[in-house]
């Protein structure tokens, strides 16, 4: 018998008794007493120059407390940590790197706020696990219906998002079923008789073009068809052919710019009907897709909606104003991309959940959380409704001219 | 090379797989470290662990090259997905999909490679590859069965009844299934590769040829191979799937699955199931465990990686991506590194089987390795 | 499920043409990707999962060469003149297929030469290794988004017809007319044309065609290109009879290499985009159409990039857009059942 065939089960043995012997880790150091919120957001990949200002604006409102906060007469340290739901291999969120996100922040006992997601497919993983958590989550970016609204997506959402039958989602930007009828409407306005719908096929694109079509059917707009893209493919010369020859006024796409939106503008530029517009939903409002898509393909012709203003317009509300100079003092730049202002908005709703909590216990800060009622937002005063939603529910109309987003109208929605 | 049974590392190494939730200070002193739990990954790496054994099987035993292996994980996720979520009236329970998705997987295995595996093998790995993107864009297109990119969710956890097992709060229950699921495949395997079966498998790796010769039925066995790996690819996709409390979506299930495990399979050692179980480990760990763990680490001493540009005399030269500065910024980089170098240098993998060792390095002892 | 426009609408011919030649010329543009892969693999025996990637490279070249000229901004697209515009067009059509060239050439030299007597498996998973180095410099080079690649041509075309960029005018109707007016003038069979064949349709045909006939010459006729031949049929022969074979397999390399090069330059030019991934998609299609046509055969690399091509612009009008990449995998196992070696390969009967 040699020692070399000893070695496996003593290092067996070194492991059990290590088990055994090994003192459990001394109790939290209480000396600096931390509190942590987390946010979830694709990091890598194209949607990281909108995710790069969210993160910003989180920070920002972090600092305006200097990360200080205390509750019940104790001084909490509050500590910011920015987790990245996508890889560099897939180049968008994925499933595994958000549930790992979720259950590192379940576990995590410190952890009171969890920010995000972007996506909505990845709200739908990671919203159960932390429901069962009672952790409170700030979704600065989904708008996809089904995630909070009963009865407008499938049959048992929000249901199946929430195990214990409690609510830990709110979120800060307007939802979907709105966007898509303001964009119905606004196509009307346009002058645009006969409509062609595209979507990406994600949870997200596929759910505001449906109900971009319901409500386009319903104000008189002729919808020549609808079908869905594989973003994976490289290019829609083909599609934009057929599409061709039914010649429609309006080109609408439910998707983002990661989902080929790019291509899609393009392709329709070159191999679409002569003169047809193109629109689509939020996903698309952020500079890669004037990058991704060339400005002159876009010029007066690429609208957009979106559930806010744009950084011009924002700057000259008072308030708009404010989170500029306060967002340029510490950056030293102004923010690229208008989610910088839901990311701000994100992290003061965790902050003051926390704050009208009044103590370091996530089902408080949950609870306080859905209780907060006009709050004094960036762009006006507004509240969370029953399913945790604002009632801020403003859509705002986009044109790329000369290469850059330019407000149009404030649209609204007529025929309910 | 005569060693008592206890003395053998992999044994050693399951023991101590087998105990590390026992003690939960160990969990407890990872996620203080490294910001991370070791225990919540460790389910998802056993079942990618399964599915590598089950690829070795095709790939590893019988030498034909197998692209899509992916596309029955997938298969196997989403006939658990139909049979558990709520949205349909069927509702069975864990055993039941099980069973159903291993035997489903399987099944497609055999239609697909009964008109296909007499084809030679460059042909043959494309076929798998097509098969797979097949099977990916069926599951993205038929959206009133399968949910489209959304996935069926949510799959609930397995019952075991008499005992109320919080699955989804306690990484430790779905630890040990999958722990169990993968030891079962592993001794499964081994006991397989002994048997009149795997050794005729083995035959037609080392000459097809002469194999048909020896009166084997080269197509029948490598149909065999062929819907074995398929149905047990299927089992790992409903234990993934009831990880993941959703069949989370098609391109869970895409043509970088595969490579990735090929790459598992090829930096390990084609053919050794050690050598496979330790090439999920680098690789998945690297992913999934060290790299967000790295990636934090820079993040708290240099704040998040910013573009940094690059000057000569003054005139901006070029701007270096922030991914440069993370370190998942690197993977392709260094997966394409590893296997380049492990095919140089080390072309029988890490941790080769011992056949396969004396072909590569014919009469040398082939001392060293973990077996 | 499948919208069944086929049947259910009067048939337009007009449209049917139009994807054809759709069709037909991005198949061109596979059949020149794919003859890469189709040589090598005649040669070595090695599916070079690498080429795609290269071919990705090769665009971000392009790229790069194009925004040193300031083409990457729209402005200076708008008010570069013709020789600024054909100039830097010019010296990317010189550098980027030597770049792609030499790229391969030194690959095959330092990672598959080694491994020429190892197992098959070896040099098959080293180019899945050099396919992912690759996609990881295209991740640093462009960044992981889709990165606009200037439309020159758009740019030489509006010169050329002496036309206002369609989108200047902020009058909405004014556009809109203007807009109506150009794709009629950029048709080269004229305005009244139903069928549309544009500057892009032509400059892809203009480069792969001409391409393809010299590669043939240069097979058929050449001594490289014969011992090219020899050195497919039998190495060992071809050795003892005086055939440098290990020459002969790099300026294989070298030549795939270069038409990847002049591949990913046309493609940036039509389609616009890239992407680091694009090498992925396009090498897949490319290697399907190899296989298809019979890998290792020349003609076969052509015919099957333009089934491809056909087959993914037809499916996508008459069967619908999501199941198009679907079609091009089931049409490929469905001819490979019946036709095992593809369509132009030759029967192999395995040598005892």
């Amino acid at each position: 018998m040699s020692p070399r065939n000893l070695l496996p089960i003593m290092v067996v043995g070194v492991v059990v008794v290590a088990g055994v012997v090994i003192p459990a880790p001394a109790a939290r150091n209480e000396a600096v007493p931390t509190i942590k919120i987390v946010s979830s957001l694709p990091r890598s990949g194209s949607a990281k120059g909108q995710t790069d200002t969210i993160v910003d604006g989180i920070r920002l409102a972090l600092s305006e407390i200097d990360s200080k906060v205390t509750l019940g007469g104790v001084q909490y340290q509050i500590e910011y940590k920015d987790l990245d739901d996508a890889t560099a291999a897939a180049g968008a969120w994925t499933a595994e790197a958000e549930t790992a996100n979720a259950n590192l922040a379940r576990r995590d006992q410190d952890v009171m706020v969890y920010i995000g997601t972007y996506n909505s497919g990845a709200a739908s993983i990671s919203m159960p696990i932390l429901n069962q958590a009672h952790l409170l989550m700030v979704s600065p970016a989904n708008t996809a219906v089904g995630l909070t609204k009963p009865g407008l997506g499938e049959r048992d959402e929000p249901k199946r998002y929430r195990p214990t039958g409690e609510i830990n989602y709110v979120r800060v930007v307007p939802t979907d079923d709105f966007q898509g009828a303001a964009g119905a409407e606004w196509t009307k306005a346009l002058g645009c008789k006969s409509v062609y719908i595209l979507d990406d096929n994600e949870v997200y694109g596929k759910g505001i073009a449906d109900l971009y079509e319901a409500h386009a059917r319903k104000i008189g707009l002729n919808v020549l068809g609808h079908e869905s893209i594989d973003s994976k493919a490289q290019e829609f010369s083909a599609l934009m052919t057929k599409i061709k020859s039914k010649a429609p006024d309006m080109l609408y796409f439910g998707g983002t710019t990661q989902s080929k939106a790019g291509q899609v503008a393009k392709d329709l530029a070159s191999y679409g009907p002569p003169g047809c517009k193109m629109m689509a939903p939020d996903g698309c409002y952020e500079l890669a897709m004037i990058n991704s898509a060339g400005a002159d393909v876009l010029n007066d012709r690429f609208y957009v909606t979106f559930g806010g203003l744009t950084t011009d317009k924002l700057a000259e509300t008072p308030g708009g104003k404010n989170f500029f100079e306060k967002y340029k003092a510490l950056y030293g730049k102004e923010p690229a991309e208008a989610y910088a202002l839901y990311g701000y908005e994100s992290g003061r709703i965790a902050i003051e959940a926390i704050k009208r909590a009044g103590k370091k216990d996530r089902d408080a800060i949950r609870k306080a959380a859905l209780s907060i009622r006009n709050f004094p937002g960036v762009t006006g005063t507004w509240s969370f409704d029953e399913n945790g939603d604002t009632t801020q529910q403003e859509i705002f109309g986009i044109v790329v001219r000369n290469g850059k987003f330019v407000f149009v109208s404030k649209l609204t929605v007529t025929q309910k | 090379m005569n060693k008592p049974i206890w003395a053998s590392w992999p044994l050693a190494l399951a023991l101590i797989c087998a105990l590390y939730p026992v003690f939960p200070v160990f969990d407890e002193y990872f996620f203080r470290a490294a910001g991370r739990s070791l225990g919540e990954q460790m389910p998802t790496m056993f079942i990618f662990a399964i599915l590598a054994l089950a690829l070795n099987v095709v790939v590893g035993n019988v030498g034909l090259l197998h692209l899509g292996i992916a596309a029955f994980f997938g298969i196997g996720a989403y006939v658990t997905g139909i049979l558990t979520v709520p949205a349909y009236p069927f509702e069975v329970g864990f055993p039941i999909a099980l069973v159903a998705g291993t035997l489903f997987a399987a099944a497609i295995g055999g239609l697909i490679g009964i008109p296909t595996l007499r084809l030679r093998g460059d042909y043959l790995a494309l076929v798998t590859l097509g098969f797979g993107e097949v099977v990916r864009y069926t599951l993205r297109n038929l959206d009133a069965i399968t949910a489209g990119t959304r996935g069926l969710n949510p799959v609930p956890p397995p019952k075991i009844p008499g005992i109320a097992v919080d699955w989804l709060m306690d990484y430790r229950p779905f630890y040990y299934l999958a722990f169990l699921f993968l030891v079962g495949t592993y001794l499964i395997l081994y006991r397989l590769e002994k048997s009149k079966l795997g050794r005729a498998w083995i035959a037609i790796r080392e000459d097809e040829l002469a194999a048909t010769c020896m009166g084997l039925n080269v197509t029948r066995l490598k149909l065999a191979a062929f819907v074995f790996a398929a149905g047990l690819a299927g089992m790992a996709g409903c234990l993934y799937a009831s990880r993941m409390t959703s069949t989370v979506g098609p391109d869970a299930y895409d043509f970088n699955r595969s490579i990735f495990l090929l790459c598992c399979l090829i930096l390990g050692g084609l053919g050794s199931r050690n050598g496979v179980l330790f090439g999920v480990f680098m690789l998945y760990g690297f992913d999934n465990i060290l790299s967000p763990i790295l990636d934090d680490l820079i993040q708290v001493h240099n704040g998040t990686p910013r573009p940094y540009p690059v000057t000569l005399f003054g005139s901006k030269l070029v701007t270096l991506p922030a991914n440069m500065f993370t370190f998942s910024g690197w993977r392709l980089i260094v997966f394409g590194l590893v296997l380049i170098l492990v095919m140089r240098y080390r072309p029988e993998g890490l941790f080769p089987s011992d056949r396969v060792k004396e072909e590569v390095h014919p009469g040398g002892t082939g001392n060293g390795g973990a077996a | 499920m499948i919208p069944m426009t086929l049947f259910a609408e009067s048939f337009d011919w007009n449209n049917l043409t139009q994807q054809a030649v759709n069709g037909l010329t991005i198949g061109s543009l596979f059949a020149l990707i794919a003859l890469g892969y189709t040589m090598v693999y005649g040669i070595v025996e090695l599916i070079n999962f690498a080429h795609g990637d290269l071919f990705m490279l090769g665009a971000f070249l392009a790229w790069t060469i194009l925004s040193w000229f300031g083409l990457d901004k729209s402005e200076a697209l708008k008010a570069a003149s013709t020789f600024t515009l054909l100039a830097p067009l010019v010296l990317a059509f010189l550098v980027v297929p030597v770049f792609c060239a030499a790229l391969n050439y030194s690959v095959d030299r330092t990672v598959y030469k080694p491994l020429r007597n190892a197992p098959k498996l070896a040099p098959l998973v080293s180019a899945i290794g050099v396919s992912f180095v690759f996609m990881g410099v295209g991740l640093f080079w462009g960044g992981p988004q889709d990165v606009n690649f200037p439309d020159v041509i758009g740019a030489l075309e509006r010169k050329a017809v002496g036309e206002e960029p369609p989108t200047s005018a902020a009058d909405k109707t004014g556009s809109d007319d203007a807009k109506k007016e150009k794709p009629k003038s950029r048709n080269l069979l004229g305005p009244n044309s139903k069928v549309e064949l544009t500057v892009k349709h032509v400059l892809i045909l203009g480069v792969t065609i001409p391409l393809m006939i010299a590669l043939t010459w240069f097979v058929k006729l050449t001594n490289l290109g014969k011992a090219m031949r020899a050195t497919a049929q039998n190495p060992t022969a071809a050795k003892l009879m005086g055939i440098n074979t290990d020459k002969v397999i790099g300026a294989t390399f070298a030549i795939g290499g270069m038409l990847a090069g002049f591949g990913s330059i046309v493609y940036g030019l039509t389609i616009n985009t890239i992407s680091y991934q694009m090498g992925f998609q396009n090498g897949l299609y490319a290697f399907t159409a190899a296989v298809l046509g019979g890998i290792g055969n020349i003609p076969g690399a052509v015919l099957g990039g333009l089934v491809i091509g056909l087959v993914r612009s037809l499916g996508s009008a008459y069967v619908g857009e999501t199941w198009t990449s679907a079609l091009v995998f089931v049409v490929l196992i469905v001819i490979l059942v019946f036709r095992p070696s593809g369509l132009l390969g030759a029967r192999i009967r395995e040598k005892v």
